[in-house]
C-alpha cells in the first residue's frame, strides 16, 4: 500500500510493563492478557493518516529484560520514535526510566521523539506511581507524556499517532533529514515511482546522474 | 433463586463425583492424542489444524502455565513433574511430530509448542535431561532439511533456548560436548515414542554416512548443572524430586579438543544463509545473545569450538564480492545501514534507489552487524573476530582491489565507507594496524631511525647499524631476552627489552642506543624508508593522473585521519615529525616581513602604485581585524608581551598570503565562523588523542612563533642527555613517572637530529610528499579534490602534537632550504596564482562569480562546464588560509588558558 512516509518506532521499557500488549492493541486491535515472554524483538506494522497524509508506521517492540540489552541496543540507531513504557502499578519501572533514558540518548540520533507513557491505567487501585510524576518527569526530560491502557485501548490510539504527529512536525520543521535513512524515516515509494515509471532504464540514468559531482 | 438451586446441584455433583484435577486433565488430554495417533491413516491429507491436536496441546500448555501460577518457592508441579519424569513424555511426542510432519503442519505445530513452553513458563526445567533431550533431538532433526518451511519456526526456538541461556549461562552445557549425543542418536526417534506414536518419520537416517561421524561416549540421562563456577544457589533450577535429577554434572572444560562441539553456535550459524531475512534476522540475535556473554568459557567454546567468527567474516567478504564493480562511488558515501532494520526493509519490493544498492546494503549491514556484535560482546570474541575480520576480509579479499587500478575507486571508496562507519574499537584497531602496518616499530624515534636504516637498501648501512647491535652491550641484553621473536630477532629483543616496564633494563638499552656507532649510522641515513605496502599503494593511488581515484583516496585518508590510532596517525603522519628533523636554524636575512610574507613587489615600489595603497590599507585592515579578536580573548597587543606578537604574526602570515587584488573576499567576513569551527573540531580533537603518549608541551604555540628573536624556538630542548638519565638512578626511575621520562628522551633525540640536519635535507615521509604534490598541484586540480586536500590538512594542523603543530602551522620555522613545508608550498601556490589569475580577461569578475557559485552550493554548477578551475583554486586556498589561521588561534587561544 502506498504511503506518504514510513517512520521506524521502537517500543523500550522495564519487562512486563505491556509494551507487547500496546502493540498488539495498536495494530491488532485486541488484548491477550498471556503473552510470551519477548525474545529479542517482535514487529508490527500500521498505517495511520496525519494531515491527510497516509503514513506508515513500522514498530520494533524490544525484550524489557537486561539479557536482551546488547540487541535492543541495536535498534536504537535508526528509528525516529520511540514510547518509552513504565507500569503505573509497579514503582520499580518508573524509577528505572532515566537509565532507559540515558542508553536510548545515548544510542539513538539526536532527534529521535520519546513519548513517555504510564501504561496499565486501568488499574486505578494498585497505582503505586501519581499520574503527576509521570508529568514531572516529562517535562525535566522534555519528553511528550500520556497514560494509557492497552488492556482497555484508552489513549493507546493517541500515544502511536501523537508521536507520529511530532515526527511529522520536525519533518516540516526541516529537522530531519528524510534522506538519511539513519534517522528512521523514510519517503514512500510513490514519491519515487513518478520518476521510476520510466521503466527499467530510469535505475541506470539515475545512478548516473547522482554520480556526476565530479 | 434459579442459580443458588444450580449451586446446590453442583456441589452435590462434586462431592459425588468430584472435579477432575489439573493432572488428569493434562493426562486426558495427553491421551486424546495419543489416541489420534493410533488410530492415524496414514493417506490422510488432512491438515493438522483441521484435527484437535493444536486444541489437545493448547490445554496441556495452559495447564502447566495455570499451576505454575500457583507454585511457591520453586517447586514444580505435577504436570511439568510428569514432563521432567517423562511418566508424560509430551516433549518427546512433539519431537516425533516434527518428525514425521504427520499430519501436514504438525512441525510447525511442534516447533511453536516448543517455544511457548519455554516462553510462557518461569522454569521450563530446561537442565532436565528429559527436557533438552528432546529439544536438540527437534533442532537437530529439523535444521537437516535446509531451507524447510518451517525455517522461521526453528529459529525461534533456537531463539528461545538462547535467551534462557542468556539468563542461566549454565545451561550452556546442554549444547557442549559431553551433553549433546552423537548426531545418529539424535537423528531417530527413541523406540518408546514410536510405539506411542507409530508414524514413520521422514528422516530417519542421518543423511552423512554415519562412520564418519564423530563417535562421543554415551553419557548418562543426567540433570545440568546450571552452576559454572561452584555458586551454591542453584536450587531454584534443581527443584524436580525425581532422583537422579539431583545428580547434577558440573562442566569446568578449559581445554577443548577437535572433537568438542558447541551446538548452540552450529545450529544458528546455519540458518545465516537462509533466503528470508527475517529468520537470518533471528540467527544474528542468537548469536549475539550468546556471545555477549560474560562467562569466559562460553566465549572461549564460541572461538575454539565453533567456526562462528570464520562464518561471519566470510560472509562479510562473499557480500562485498556480490557488489556491481560499475557501482557509483559518490551513492556509497551516502548509505546509513542498521543491521536490525535491514530485515524489514528488503521485504519492500520497491527498495532498490540505485545501482548496486541492494548488494551494498546487504554488505553494510552485515558490516554494522559484525561492528555491533563486536561492541557487544565478550572481549575475547571480540579480539579473535577483528582478527578474523582483517584475515579474511581486508588481507584476503579487499587488499588486492586498492592495488588493481580497475577497481581501485570503488574499492576505496567502500573501504573508506567501511572504517567511517565501525564503531568498535577492536575493529578500528585491526583495521588501521592493516592500514598502516603492525606495531612493531616502536614509538621510540631512535629506535625507529636505527630500524629504518636496517631496512635501506643500502647494505652498507644496514650492515652496519646491524653490527652496532651486535656489540657487547647488547649481548648484555640479551641475556635478559623475554620478548617475541620476529624477523629481526636481535632487534626485536633490544626493542622488546627497551619498552618493558622494567626501567633499569629500558635505561640500559637506550644507552646503548646512544653509542658512537649509532652516530655514524645516522649520519648517513640516506636511504628511503620501507613502508607498509597498501599504504604506499594509497599514497600513489592519489598520485595518479585519475583524479576520481585521487578524490576517493584522499576522502579515505580523510576517514584513516579521523578514526586514527595513536598507532596509525604515528605511522602515517607523525613518524617523520618526531624527529624535528625539519628544525634547521639559517642566518639571519634582511628582508622585510611584510616582503616575506608577500612576493609582490619592493616596498618602495608600492607606494607610486595604486593597487599597492589599497594592499597597505587591506594588510592594516587585517591587523585591525587580528588586534580585534586577540583583546577580544582579553589578549591586549599594546601590552607586546611575545606570546601575542607572535600569534600576531602567525595569523598575519596565513592572512596575508595571497595579495588584495586577486582575493575574493577581501573584506573577511566570516572569519568569526572560522574561529568556531576550529574551537569544535580542537576540542574533539582534544578529547580523541587524551590518552595517546604524545608529549603535551603547553609552551609549543608561545615559542613556536618566536624564531625570528631565536631559532631554538625550544629552549626545553637544551636539557642535555645526562639530564635526561643520570639523575634518574634505576630505582629512581621506576617509581618516576614514565612518560615524563619518555619526553626527555623525545627532546634528547630532537636534539641530535638537529645537530645533523644542517647537511642533511628532511625527508618529510611519503604521505608528506603526496600531501605538498597534490598542493601544489592545486590550480591543475577539480575543486573537490582541493577541498578534501585541504580539509585533510587543516585537520592535521588542528591535532595537539607539539612538532606537527611546529610543521604545519609557523610559517617563520627555520629549515633547511630544501626542506619542504606546508607554508613554503603555500607561497608557491600563491605565487603562481598571482601570477597567472591577472592574466585573465576580466579576471575580477570571474573570481566574483566564481565564489557566488562555489558558495551556493548549487548541485548543477559541476556540471556547468565553463567554470574556471583555476580561480577556483584560488578561492579554496584563501578560505583554507582563513581556516589555518583559524586554527593556529585556536590553539594559542587554548594554552593560554591552560596556562591561566
Amino acid at each position: 500500500m502506498a504511503y506518504a512516509y514510513l517512520f521506524k518506532y521502537i517500543i523500550i521499557g522495564d519487562t512486563g510493563v505491556g509494551k507487547s500488549c500496546l502493540l498488539l492493541q495498536f495494530t491488532d486491535k485486541r488484548f491477550q492478557p498471556v503473552h510470551d515472554l519477548t525474545i529479542g524483538v517482535e514487529f508490527g506494522a500500521r498505517m495511520i493518516t496525519i494531515d491527510g497524509k497516509q503514513i506508515k508506521l513500522q514498530i520494533w517492540d524490544t525484550a524489557g529484560q537486561e539479557a536482551f540489552r546488547s540487541i535492543t541496543r541495536s535498534y536504537y540507531r535508526g528509528a525516529a520514535g520511540a514510547l518509552l513504557v513504565y507500569d503505573i502499578t509497579r514503582r520499580d519501572t518508573f524509577n528505572h526510566l532515566t537509565t532507559w533514558l540515558e542508553d536510548a540518548r545515548q544510542h539513538s540520533n539526536s532527534n529521535m521523539v520519546i513519548m513517555l507513557i504510564g501504561n496499565k491505567s486501568d488499574l486505578e487501585s494498585r497505582r503505586e506511581v501519581k499520574k503527576e510524576e509521570g508529568e514531572a518527569f516529562a517535562r525535566e526530560h522534555g519528553l511528550v507524556f500520556m497514560e494509557t491502557s492497552a488492556k482497555t485501548a484508552a489513549n493507546v490510539e493517541e500515544a502511536f499517532i501523537n508521536t507520529a504527529k511530532e515526527i511529522y512536525e520536525k519533518i516540516q520543521e526541516g529537522v530531519f533529514d528524510i534522506n538519511n535513512e539513519a534517522n528512521g524515516i523514510k519517503i514512500g515509494p510513490q514519491h519515487s515511482t513518478a520518476g521510476g515509471a520510466s521503466g527499467a532504464g530510469g535505475a541506470g540514468a539515475g545512478g548516473a546522474a547522482g554520480g556526476g559531482c565530479c | 433463586m434459579l442459580s443458588r438451586f444450580s449451586d446446590v446441584l453442583q456441589t452435590a455433583a462434586d462431592v459425588l463425583a468430584p472435579p477432575a484435577t489439573r493432572l488428569e486433565d493434562f493426562e486426558y488430554h495427553w491421551k486424546m492424542i495419543l489416541n489420534f495417533y493410533q488410530n492415524y491413516d496414514e493417506n490422510s491429507k488432512l491438515h493438522v489444524e483441521e484435527t484437535r491436536i493444536p486444541h489437545h496441546l493448547h490445554q496441556m500448555l495452559q495447564l502447566i502455565v495455570d499451576e505454575e501460577k500457583e507454585q511457591q518457592g520453586g517447586t514444580v508441579g505435577p504436570c511439568m513433574e510428569a514432563i521432567v519424569q517423562r511418566s508424560i513424555c509430551l516433549l518427546d511426542a512433539l519431537c516425533a511430530l516434527a518428525a514425521a510432519e504427520r499430519p501436514p503442519g504438525a512441525r510447525a505445530l511442534a516447533l511453536t509448542t516448543g517455544t511457548a513452553l519455554l516462553r510462557r513458563t518461569r522454569q521450563p526445567c530446561v537442565n532436565s535431561a528429559h527436557v533438552y533431550r528432546p529439544l536438540q533431538r527437534m533442532l537437530i532433526q529439523c535444521n537437516e532439511s535446509p531451507a524447510s518451511p518451517t525455517e522461521k519456526e526453528e529459529v525461534e526456538l533456537l531463539l528461545t533456548l538462547c535467551g534462557l541461556v542468556r539468563k542461566e549461562p549454565g545451561l550452556a552445557n546442554i549444547f557442549t560436548t559431553p551433553f549433546v549425543e552423537d548426531k545418529s542418536t539424535l537423528l531417530s526417534i527413541p523406540e518408546d515414542i514410536q510405539k506411542l506414536i507409530p508414524i514413520r518419520s521422514k528422516i530417519q537416517t542421518p543423511k552423512k554416512n554415519p562412520l564418519f561421524e564423530v563417535e562421543l561416549p554415551p553419557n548418562p540421562l543426567r540433570n545440568v548443572s546450571i552452576i559454572r563456577t561452584g555458586k551454591d544457589d542453584g536450587c531454584n533450577a534443581t527443584s524436580s524430586s525425581s532422583a537422579d535429577d539431583n545428580a547434577s554434572c558440573k562442566s569446568h572444560k578449559t581445554v577443548y579438543d577437535d572433537n568438542d562441539k558447541f551446538l548452540l553456535i552450529d545450529l544458528l550459524l546455519s540458518y545465516l544463509n537462509s533466503a528470508d531475512n527475517q529468520v537470518v534476522l533471528r540467527a544474528c540475535e542468537g548469536i549475539m545473545i550468546v556471545s555477549s556473554l560474560p562467562e569466559d568459557d562460553i566465549a572461549n567454546l564460541v572461538t575454539s569450538c565453533s567456526p562462528a567468527c570464520e562464518t561471519i567474516v566470510d560472509k562479510l567478504a562473499a557480500k562485498y564480492k556480490c557488489v556491481p564493480a560499475n557501482v557509483v562511488a559518490s551513492d556509497v558515501e551516502h548509505l546509513n545501514i542498521t543491521w536490525a532494520y535491514v530485515a524489514q526493509d528488503f521485504g519492500d519490493k520497491s527498495y532498490s534507489k540505485f545501482h548496486g544498492y541492494k548488494e551494498l546494503t546487504s554488505f553494510f549491514s552485515w558490516l554494522d552487524y559484525c561492528d555491533t556484535l563486536m561492541k557487544e560482546c565478550h572481549p575475547t570474541i571480540a579480539a579473535h573476530l577483528s582478527r578474523t575480520f582483517r584475515q579474511n576480509f581486508l588481507e584476503g579479499v579487499a587488499e588486492h582491489g586498492v592495488a588493481d587500478l580497475h577497481h581501485a575507486v570503488i574499492v576505496t571508496a567502500i573501504l573508506a565507507k567501511c572504517l567511517k562507519v565501525v564503531d568498535s574499537p577492536d575493529l578500528i584497531n585491526e583495521f588501521s594496524n592493516w592500514l598502516v602496518g603492525d606495531g612493531e616499530v616502536s614509538e621510540w624515534p631512535l629506535l625507529h631511525t636505527l630500524i629504518n636504516n636496517c631496512l635501506t637498501d643500502n647494505y652498507e648501512l644496514t650492515l652496519e647499524t646491524l653490527r652496532f647491535f651486535e656489540t657487547p652491550s647488547y649481548k648484555l641484553a640479551s641475556g635478559r631476552r623475554d620478548g617475541e621473536v620476529s624477523e629481526w630477532p636481535l632487534l626485536h629483543t633490544l626493542i622488546n627489552n627497551c619498552l618493558t616496564d622494567n626501567y633499569e633494563l629500558t635505561l640500559e638499552t637506550l644507552r646503548f642506543f646512544e653509542t658512537p656507532s649509532y652516530k655514524l649510522a645516522s649520519g648517513r641515513r640516506d636511504g628511503e624508508v620501507s613502508e607498509w605496502p597498501l599504504l604506499h599503494t594509497l599514497i600513489n593511488n592519489c598520485l595518479t593522473d585519475n583524479y576520481e581515484l585521487t578524490l576517493e583516496t584522499l576522502r579515505f585518508f580523510e576517514t584513516i585521519i579521523e578514526k586514527g590510532t595513536e598507532h596509525s596517525i604515528h605511522r602515517v603522519v607523525l613518524a617523520r615529525v618526531t624527529s624535528r628533523g625539519y628544525f634547521a636554524p639559517q642566518p639571519l636575512t634582511d628582508d622585510d616581513e611584510r616582503d616575506r610574507l608577500n612576493d609582490l613587489s619592493l616596498g618602495r615600489e608600492r607606494e607610486y602604485n595604486r593597487e599597492a595603497m589599497k594592499q597597505l590599507q587591506h594588510e592594516d585592515h587585517v591587523n585591525e581585524q587580528i588586534t580585534d579578536i586577540l583583546s577580544h580573548e582579553g589578549l591586549d597587543p599594546k601590552q607586546h608581551d611575545e606570546g601575542s606578537e607572535n600569534i600576531h604574526r602567525v595569523i598575519n602570515s596565513f592572512l596575508l598570503l595571497l595579495p588584495r587584488a586577486i582575493l575574493s573576499d577581501p573584506v573577511g567576513a566570516d572569519y568569526e565562523h572560522y574561529i568556531h569551527d576550529a574551537h569544535r573540531r580542537y576540542q574533539y580533537w582534544l578529547d580523541a588523542t587524551s590518552t595517546f603518549h604524545w608529549p603535551s608541551d603547553y609552551n609549543w604555540v608561545d615559542t613556536t612563533a618566536s624564531s625570528t628573536h631565536s631559532y631554538d624556538s625550544r629552549p626545553e630542548a637544551d636539557i642535555h642527555l645526562d639530564d635526561a638519565f643520570e639523575p634518574l638512578k634505576p630505582d629512581h626511575i621506576a617509581k618516576h613517572d614514565p612518560k615524563h621520562f619518555s619526553q626527555k628522551l623525545v627532546l634528547r633525540s630532537r636534539d641530535l637530529t638537529s645537530q645533523t640536519s644542517e647537511t642533511e635535507e628532511f625527508d618529510e615521509g611519503p604521505f608528506f610528499k603526496m600531501i605538498f604534490k597534490l598542493l601544489l598541484n592545486m590550480p591543475n586540480q577539480p575543486y573537490q579534490v582541493n577541498l578534501h586536500l585541504t580539509s585533510i590538512i587543516s585537520q592535521l594542523a588542528l591535532l595537539p602534537h607539539p612538532n606537527l603543530h611546529e610543521y604545519l602551522l609557523n610559517p617563520m620555522l627555520p629549515t633547511a632550504k630544501k626542506t619542504p613545508t606546508l607554508f613554503k608550498t603555500l607561497q608557491e601556490v600563491a605565487r603562481r596564482l598571482t601570477m597567472e589569475i591577472p592574466r585573465l580577461r576580466n579576471f575580477k569578475k570571474i573570481i566574483e562569480n566564481t565564489r557566488l557559485w562555489l558558495m551556493s552550493e548549487d548541485p548543477t554548477y559541476d556540471e556547468n562546464a565553463d567554470h574556471n578551475q583555476l580561480v577556483e583554486s584560488l578561492i579554496v586556498l584563501e578560505e583554507f588560509c582563513k581556516e589555518l589561521a583559524a586554527v593556529a588561534f585556536v590553539k594559542y587561544q587554548h594554552t593560554l588558558h591552560m596556562q591561566r
